[in-house]
């Protein structure tokens, strides 16, 4: 990925356009699993491009490793500043100055427009540990701008 | 002396209310007369103590009445309109291609302004406005982060300091 701004627009566009084309629909949960889809579909090719020349992974603890690392500097420009695990399926992904929220505040305000941002994101976790073999629940919460954790519940078949 | 910064979306500018024709044609009428083409800056003879809306108000009109009499001269230099002074401020002007106005008002002793309205432009109001999916850019810039990065970098300025009270 060349430059962040063409992304950064772009995704906002992607947000504010759901949104508008759903005004008038009671359930606003939709538009957060709709933008999480695109983001799913996006992480399975995306993980597919980045893996094509890497050995296979040891075990699920390599495989968020290789997330927290080089698939968010692929995508951020920067690795996860903190992963914990409670090495039973559980993993929290803690970015510190996450960068699609970074233009919006620092600290409380707009924090009702939070979540929307983080939706294509923990699509992308999803889908890019879809295509690793790894099926997962992601989900997101933000305290305080813009930093920001991802919690990923690995599923046994 | 003290530095207060406007920033002006072309939209929401109110050009009419608030400026007294009185000051309004004292300020103009000196214009054609005074002015430093080959700079771009502009100096004024009457003291006029002006509050900073009405200031606002008299450099937006400042700018359409510029533009629109000076254009043949102003395609001669490369830098266009910069500042003008009166006895007591100055006010420097920035514009953007896209046709965004800066306007920044400083004592006498600033002289070029400019770099400065620059950086304000492309490192505080692009990064933290137009790429704020929030911030709608018809409306009032209501960003906390985009006011206190703004505060941050004045004061930082080598040419700022607090008002003695």
């Amino acid at each position: 990925m060349a430059d962040e701004a063409p992304f950064q627009l772009l995704h906002s566009e992607v947000i504010q356009y759901i949104y508008k084309s759903a005004e008038g629909e009671t359930e606003s949960g939709r538009n957060v699993t709709k933008l999480e889809n695109i983001g799913f579909r996006v992480g399975q090719g995306l993980i597919e491009r980045l893996t094509k020349d890497t050995a296979r992974f040891k075990d699920e603890l390599d495989i968020m490793k290789f997330i927290c690392k080089d698939f968010w500097t692929c995508v951020f420009k920067k690795q996860i500043d903190n992963l914990r695990t409670n090495h039973q399926g559980i993993y929290v992904l803690q970015d510190n100055k996450f960068g699609l929220l970074s233009h919006l505040s620092v600290g409380k305000q707009y924090m009702e427009h939070a979540p929307k941002y983080l939706a294509f994101t923990c699509g992308l976790v999803r889908g890019a540990l879809s295509n690793l073999g790894v099926k997962s629940i992601v989900t997101s919460e933000v305290s305080v701008m813009p930093s920001c954790k991802f919690q990923v519940m690995i599923q046994k078949a | 002396m003290c530095v207060c910064v406007c920033v002006c979306v072309c939209v929401c500018v109110c050009v009419s209310a608030g400026v007294q024709a009185d000051v309004r044609d004292a300020l103009l009428h000196p214009l054609l007369r005074q002015q430093d083409v080959s700079s771009g800056h502009v100096s004024f003879t009457s003291p006029v103590n002006m509050s900073s809306c009405q200031s606002v108000c008299v450099a937006f009109l400042m700018s359409v009445h510029l533009s629109s009499c000076l254009w043949s001269l102003a395609v001669l230099r490369k830098e266009g309109f910069l500042s003008f002074q009166t006895s007591k401020y100055r006010l420097h002007y920035y514009e953007t291609p896209s046709g965004l106005k800066f306007v920044l008002n400083t004592d006498l002793s600033v002289t070029n302004a400019r770099d400065t309205l620059q950086h304000i432009y492309s490192n505080l109001y692009v990064e933290l406005i137009v790429k704020n999916p929030v911030c709608a850019s018809t409306q009032t810039l209501e960003s906390e982060l985009f006011s206190s990065r703004l505060d941050a970098f004045i004061r930082a300025l080598p040419y700022y300091s607090p008002r003695a009270a």
